[in-house]
């Protein structure tokens, strides 16, 4: 009895969750014009459409190329950082600690708006730029997490094992540390790729006409736009993702990180 | 350079903050002799082996290494190998090249790389085992490795730290051996630390015991073993009972015991080994607490005025029960005497 | 722990330098905006955004929001969470990985499911109509109750993952010892399972609350102009009026919140840690 209640609220639970989905997978299928559920015959030319709007196209490409830049300068600067948390006794720790995972405490919408305010507007400096600033500096914490987590999981006397047969910190970082941190990485990697792909608010004040990422232009299409297409866009989009994330659970146990 | 220090310590007290965990050692090994460090857990062995490599700072003092400073010498120019209590193997990389890797630091050529490694992994019997990863072995292989790795750069010096701590009985005592016979074969001069005392005795040339930091005593095995100059040491050698010596008798912190102690001045206590400590005659008086069948002996614990006694007889020996009263004897001829702690 | 805190220092440096400088000043710089009129600094802005009527609408509603969520979550989280717990761990792992992978997709794409759902020719309306509830279609999007579903949809997996990882760490025994005892379900969770998973209840509680405080796409794409919260509240305030002042102090109430709760969370699992 108990069994049994205690299964249906998790069914009720996952229809809840993943249900939707499914509706607008079904609602992207649609023959018809209209954006409806259930869908009006079947047919995938909502999801061919979508691969010609050249505006989705461009935004899909800018939202690619930010997330990994982004992302791997996060790493860029993250990896270093985790490991001198990690072995070395640093001054003021808690406060650099505090400093360097503030953008989670930050909203990103604000970050955006002081990004606009007091870095485009007065020094002129480029939107694309702006937009490469914000997501570094949203992803970094991850990126810092994730690489500490892992390195955890590797002892310090393998290394001091490596210099003491003759290798410099340095050397020992590149041959020992950096082979075993290779799976965290990784999946520091994706999961910041994610985050930024998906980052909608501190993107919201740094677009404007001609550059713009796609979960934007989805926000903006959204208000005209009344056919199957960003149900098929989202589609494609869950279904990356899915992907993705299946993937690196298999390659690198990525829930581990999370 | 004499040969007798090959290795000196001065003078070295090391600090974890206001802590000292090593205090005003001074130490000294000749080439080729394999030295035993001796002595309770946390009582500084690792910090002594790891500020000897270079991975720890001197608080103070100083060492030379075949004549030379070391102090200013960083860990990864000192040539001083170290098998940590940990193994710490290089998780990603086969016993192969675990053990090339040092080897391969050296720029040396891939031939001499290749056969060197081998004639280490063949020394401590691993042999068809290059390709597995560390976490594919046992304990006891990956010991070996941990060995092979560090013998296989001839460092000057080998330091190893507690190395068959965490193998079984069996395996420690087959380890041992095999250990005895590679020092014998390389003439690598070695640290050995332990908290094993039958160990230190098997394997060292000398042995020096340590307490919270300091040396207690130095010297041969069988200076360790047959004269132990305190207590500490001698509960360690196995001259388990142990009693001060005071004009009203001997003296332990539960009792006393009536003794003609005018013979003894000068001397602080005495200390009987267990089989020295004679049942059923003699003037004192003691009640068995307990036996406990030991194959070719028997153990007692024996309740007497000055606390209890370890006593060990012959199994052919008469037996007695728990509960029953005895007469005991402490012979002076088998006492040891000892300095104060 | 190598001793040489000059390396230290310089290696924790570029990320230092970047989050400080490219995103902790320019927000630095937005809050003390709000702290400024052209007589100097004062209070003004916040006295006048708490006194007018529009704002505190806003600051309720997203609070009432945030509770609501929270509360909803971590009932449904109980039952959730309790099922994986008792299930094999091979389930156990599998249905964790079913709750992680709602996260990892866009937000966005999460949120337009619920315009299908909930429109006026959308899914909702046409089975009431067909079931003969109502005649007119109903308007579901645009409330306070569509954002409610939006962000419980986007931030239940965050309580149901920490509620299934506190139980986790509960001895598995004790249920089945109270059971034995006599207690009955009510007496078991309120005695036993709440108190044991009590940290895990709070670290799911702030996540799933900060998030839904902060949340801007699904208040902006079903909640509209007229179910604004404050994220949304600042949007508009910039994009119509260029108010960076009023900006400024949404900003300053929505940083302290989350600078609340997640030093909340930090001490619990940093005690965690130590004990
Ligand atoms: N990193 C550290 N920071 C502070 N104190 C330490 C540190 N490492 C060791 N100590 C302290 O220094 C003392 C000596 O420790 P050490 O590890 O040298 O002991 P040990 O003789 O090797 O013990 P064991 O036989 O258990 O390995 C102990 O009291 C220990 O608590
Ligand atoms: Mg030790």
């Amino acid at each position: 009895m108990m069994r049994l209640s205690g299964f249906s609220i998790l069914a009720l639970a996952m229809l809840f969750l993943l249900g939707p989905f499914f509706i607008i997978a079904a609602a992207g299928l649609s023959a018809g014009d209209l954006l409806v559920f259930p869908p009006q015959g079947l047919s995938l030319r909502w999801f061919v459409a979508i691969l010609d709007i050249e505006r989705f196209r461009v935004s899909f490409l800018l939202s690619m190329e930010l997330a990994i830049i982004s992302t791997g300068l996060s790493l860029l600067m993250g990896v270093p950082a985790a490991y001198a948390l990690a072995r070395y006794d640093v001054p003021f720790r808690e406060a650099m600690r505090t400093i360097i995972t503030s953008p989670v405490i930050v909203p990103a919408i604000i970050a955006g708006l002081a990004l606009l305010r007091y870095a485009v507007i007065p020094l002129g400096l480029p939107v694309i730029s702006a937009l490469i600033l914000g997501h570094t500096a949203l992803v970094a914490p991850y990126a810092v997490r994730v690489v500490s987590v892992s390195l955890t999981h590797l002892r310090v006397d393998v290394e001091e094992a490596a210099i003491l047969l003759g290798a410099t910190r340095s050397g020992a970082f590149f041959r020992i540390v950096l082979p075993n941190i290779k799976n965290g990485m990784m999946a520091a990697f994706i999961l910041g790729f994610i985050t930024s792909f998906n980052q909608v608010p501190v993107s919201l004040f740094l677009t404007g006409p001609g550059i713009s990422t796609l979960p934007i232009d989805m926000l903006g299409a959204m208000e005209f736009v009344y056919d199957p297409s960003i149900a098929a866009l989202s589609t494609l989009l869950a279904l990356m993702t899915i992907l993705i994330v299946l993937l690196a659970e298999r390659l690198l146990g990525l829930s581990r990180y999370v | 350079m004499s040969e007798s220090q090959f290795l000196d310590l001065r003078d070295i007290t090391i600090a974890y903050g206001a802590q000292k965990a090593v205090e005003n050692v001074s130490l000294s090994v000749a080439q080729g002799q394999l030295l035993a460090l001796l002595g309770p857990s946390g009582c500084g062995k690792t910090t002594l082996m790891r500020a000897i490599a270079g991975l720890l700072p001197l608080t103070q003092g100083s060492m030379t290494l075949a004549g030379r400073d070391l102090t200013r010498v960083p860990a990864n120019r000192r040539e001083i190998g170290l098998v940590f209590q940990s193994y710490a193997l290089f998780p990603h990389l086969s016993v192969f090249d675990n053990v090339a890797f040092g080897l391969k630091l050296r720029h040396l050529d891939k031939t001499e790389i290749e056969e060197r490694s081998k004639v280490a992994i063949a020394m401590v019997g691993l042999t068809g085992f290059e390709h597995r990863l560390p976490r594919e072995l046992s304990g006891g292989q990956q010991q070996r490795v941990a060995l092979a790795r560090s013998i296989v750069v001839r460092p000057r010096l080998l330091l190893l730290d507690e190395p068959l701590s965490n193998l079984d009985a069996r395996l420690r005592l087959d380890m041992r051996s095999q250990l005895h016979r590679l020092h014998h074969d390389l003439g690598i001069t070695m640290i050995y630390v332990t908290h094993d005392q039958a160990e230190a005795l098997a394997l060292a040339d000398r042995i020096v015991v340590m307490r919270s930091g300091k040396i207690i005593q130095t010297g041969t095995p069988e200076d360790l073993y047959e004269r132990p100059q305190t207590g500490f040491v001698a509960r360690f050698m196995g001259f388990e009972n142990v009693l001060r010596v005071t004009s009203s008798g001997l003296v332990s912190d539960e009792g006393s015991l009536p003794f003609a102690t005018q013979s003894l001045q000068n001397i602080h206590a005495l200390a009987w080994r267990p089989h020295h400590v004679q049942l059923g005659q003699g003037p004192f008086k003691g009640r068995i607490l307990g036996a406990s069948y030991q194959g070719d002996s028997i153990e007692y614990l024996l309740d007497t005025p000055a606390g209890h006694l370890k006593v060990q007889s012959p199994a052919a020996s008469p037996r007695y029960q728990p509960a029953q009263e005895i007469a005991f004897d402490l012979p002076l001829t088998h006492a040891i005497s000892l300095r104060e702690d | 722990m190598f001793a040489d805190r000059r390396i230290g220092l310089m290696l924790m440096m570029p990320a230092m330098f970047f989050v400080g400088i490219a995103f902790l000043l320019p927000v630095l710089i937005l809050l003390a905006e709000g702290l400024r009129t052209s007589e100097g600094w004062s209070l003004a802005r916040y006295t006048s955004f708490f006194s007018d009527s529009l704002s505190q609408e806003v600051m309720l509603r997203t609070l009432r929001l945030g509770f609501g969520v929270t509360l909803a979550s971590a009932i449904i989280g109980y039952g959730v969470a309790l099922t994986i717990a008792n299930a094999s761990p091979l389930t156990r792992s599998r249905m964790t990985a079913l709750f992680i992978l709602p996260l990892m997709i866009s937000p966005v794409a999460r949120t337009y499911a619920w315009i299908v759902l909930l429109g006026r020719t959308g899914l909702i309306n046409k089975v009431l109509i067909g079931i003969g509830l109502t005649e007119e279609p109903l308007r579901l999007l645009f409330s306070e109750t569509a954002v409610f579903i939006g962000l419980l949809q986007l931030f239940l997996p965050l309580m149901v993952l920490s509620l299934t990882s506190a139980l986790e760490n509960m001895p598995s025994d004790i249920i089945p010892a109270a059971r034995i005892l006599g207690a009955n379900w009510l007496t078991i969770f309120f005695r036993l399972i709440l108190p044991l998973t009590r940290e895990g209840l709070i670290i799911g509680g702030t996540l799933v609350f900060t998030g839904a405080v902060t949340a801007y796409i699904t208040p902006a794409v079903l909640g509209g102009s007229k179910v604004l919260m404050l994220e949304t509240l600042l949007y508009q305030r910039i994009s119509v009026a260029n108010d960076v002042a009023t900006a400024s102090v949404i900003a300053a109430i929505l940083i302290g919140m989350s600078i609340v709760t997640h030093s909340l969370i930090r001490r619990l699992t940093s005690g965690k840690r130590s004990s």
